[in-house]
């Protein structure tokens, strides 16, 4: 019985059963299979697409989420990012470009900037990431109340339309971005130098700043793109919403930590993969859309979902011990 | 008490001691005096009974969430179920304490409350090792929806006497901050008191050591919910009713306090006076801003940039020497 564990091919399948990200793409499984025999309609085609295009946004922050928590930080601004995105969008949508391209674009340079700005704050003047992105986020709030009041924008941009509420060929258009951004990040992840050095920061900053990697910059770089994906999430969650309003991005910032965290990704750095964020996103989802069938009033929702995400972290979550 | 000299040598250290561990937080002293200082120009009310009492009362929940984070900081971890913890307190205290349990059944249920789920959090955080910021995170969905059963929508009653006392003309605000630093100095001497430091700078070197580690960061979070919970009770009975979301503030501003008062993030970094000064600090800053007019709005952007910048400040001067 023993004999195939011995084989090269064996050996790695061992490694992957039993690395973080497979066991949350297991629990996402099971979950759904259960789910699908107790609850009617829960396993449809339909309503599992429905579920994987939520968990695209969700996917999204948590990419940037992830870059910044394997190097070490925490961005606790992306909710935040998530709202300014989607409510400035509306803003900024010119008649002069048919496609509404450009528009996007300016968003995106925009939260961009506000995620550079974090690491700026974390990098050079040294604030502590939690306080840096928490002051942001507190500062953003205030602005976006004074420049978009209380009331709801509603988008007119196509290209957003298109981006909320196109299937080519049967896949939502969301999920299609998703998959792309996945793809790269997986990539810049674990197969460029700049991963590399991600993960050398986040293990031991010290270490990392001796042996030559560009700590200032390569902050820089995760901040900013934490910016750009919780950007892209919202101008995503606009799309499929069609419209933006203060406080939607919120759910986000919650969910992107534990996407991460679930995913089997340290929250003290260096050890982790956008791998494992997927399911985790999917399941975040999940849990959610079960919850909301059970049919509870809002006090005892939120305490189902606090306590199945500190049950499923007992699962995936924990540190190593000290000693 | 036959041996007289080193209890001798330990009073004589004590004040030196103390003073040594002032030189950090000199500067944000200076700056919070002079911030009363004008505060007391701009208002002069702030010296008269009534004043001074409003003004302590302002100040009572933020001091006591800003040393439930730093009591939490000191030892290396976090809670961002500050304000959910609040919000908790309040509920409790206003359902309980019109009821057949009374004022003195509704502190003890408020109590017990926080003083339980705080040690359950620690047991969480250091027994099954699970990262505290996750943890806590978590834990706010848990707390708020248990505040959100206890009471959908804000009412509830606190005995008018209670409310007259604590937030009425009198200085009880005040002197019960008096008597939670004396209790604090008092834990401080304590076993437990004196391993907190140990437990949050050096874990492993204190585990090794025989300092009781786990017990010492399980006691700080039980501690810590115990404040929370205290703060609770004070704002249900400042406003005379409860209601399910009103401590959410409290969980930046708390870590905000504590930051400013120079409390580090990594553990074992910082003293709870410099918390409580800090505490003040924010208290002036939001007091201020709201007699200047500024709507809540633009406190939001304001405290942002203040706060940034009262952390950045000091580290960047540090960088450049």
């Amino acid at each position: 019985m023993t004999a195939w564990k011995e084989t090269v091919g064996g050996r790695r399948a061992l490694t992957i059963l039993r690395s973080r990200p497979f066991l949350t793409v297991a629990i996402v499984a099971g979950v759904w299979i259960a789910a699908s025999f107790t609850s009617r309609g829960f396993g449809s085609y339909g309503h599992l697409r429905y579920l994987v295009e939520l968990a695209a946004v969700i996917g999204l922050v948590a990419a940037g989420q992830t870059f910044v928590v394997i190097a070490g930080g925490i961005d606790l601004s992306v909710a935040a990012i998530v709202t300014v995105s989607a409510v400035s969008l509306p803003l900024l949508s010119w008649q002069a470009d048919p496609t509404g391209l450009t528009a996007v674009l300016a968003v995106l340079a925009l939260t961009t900037t506000i995620g550079l700005v974090n690491g700026l704050g974390v990098a050079l003047l040294r604030v502590h990431p939690m306080i840096m992105t928490l002051a942001m986020a507190t500062f953003l709030q205030g602005l976006l109340i004074i420049i978009a009041g209380g009331s709801a924008v509603t988008a007119e941009n196509p290209l957003v339309r298109w981006l909320g509420n196109a299937r080519p060929a049967g896949i939502p258009a969301g999920v299609l971005l998703w998959v792309a951004v996945s793809v790269i990040v997986l990539a810049a992840m674990h197969a460029t130098s700049f991963g590399a050095r991600l993960f050398a920061m986040g293990a031991n900053p010290l270490a990392a700043t001796l042996s030559g990697v560009p700590v200032a910059s390569t902050t820089l770089a995760v901040y900013g793109i934490s910016g750009f994906t919780s950007g892209l999430a919202g101008v995503l969650v606009l799309g499929m919403n069609g419209q933006g309003y203060v406080g939607i991005g919120d759910p986000y910032l919650l969910a992107s930590i534990a996407a991460v965290v679930l995913g089997g990704t340290s929250i003290l750095g260096g050890l982790g993969t956008y791998a494992g964020t997927i399911p985790g996103a999917i399941l975040l989802v999940t849990i959610t859309a079960l919850i909301t069938v059970v049919n509870a009033s809002p006090g005892w929702r939120s305490i189902l979902f606090g306590s199945l995400i500190l049950g499923l972290l007992l699962l995936s979550g924990r540190e190593q011990a000290r000693r | 008490m036959s041996v007289v000299d080193p209890s001798r040598q330990a009073g004589a250290l004590y004040w030196p001691v103390q003073l040594r561990r002032n030189v950090g937080v000199r500067g944000l002293f200076a700056v919070v005096m002079a911030f009363l200082v004008a505060y007391g120009f701009l208002f002069p009310g702030l010296l008269t009974a009534s004043g001074f009492a409003k003004f302590t009362q302002s100040w009572f929940p933020l001091a006591l969430v800003a040393m439930a984070q730093a009591i939490l900081m000191l030892t290396g971890g976090i809670s961002l179920a500050i304000g959910a913890m609040v919000s908790l307190g309040a509920v409790i205290a206003a359902t309980t304490m019109t009821g057949p349990l009374g004022v003195a059944g509704g502190a003890a249920a408020v109590t017990l409350t926080g003083v339980g789920i705080g040690a359950a959090t620690g047991f969480i955080v250091v027994k099954l090792r699970l990262p505290a910021i996750v943890v806590t995170l978590a834990g706010s969905f848990i707390i708020g929806g248990a505040a959100l059963l206890i009471l959908p929508r804000p009412g509830g009653a606190i005995p008018e006497w209670l409310s007259d006392l604590l937030a009425g003309n009198t200085p009880a605000a005040f002197v019960l901050l008096v008597l939670i630093v004396l209790l604090w100095k008092l834990y401080l001497a304590t076993p437990l008191g004196l391993s907190l430091y140990a437990a949050g700078e050096n874990p492993v070197g204190a585990y090794r050591s025989g300092v009781p580690v786990d017990g010492a960061r399980i006691a700080a979070y039980a501690i810590s919910g115990l404040l929370c919970t205290g703060a609770g009770l004070f704002v249900a009975a400042q406003t005379g009713s409860g209601d399910p979301v009103i401590g959410t503030a409290f969980t930046l501003n708390s870590i905000a306090a504590a930051v400013l008062g120079g409390i580090g993030f990594l553990g074992g970094q910082g003293t709870m006076r410099g918390a409580l000064a800090g505490s003040l600090l924010l208290s002036l800053m939001i007091s201020v801003m709201f007699f200047l007019g500024f709507t809540p709005v633009a406190q939001y952007v304001a405290q942002g940039l203040i706060i940034i910048g009262a952390v950045a400040i000091p580290q960047f001067r540090k960088v450049q020497q």
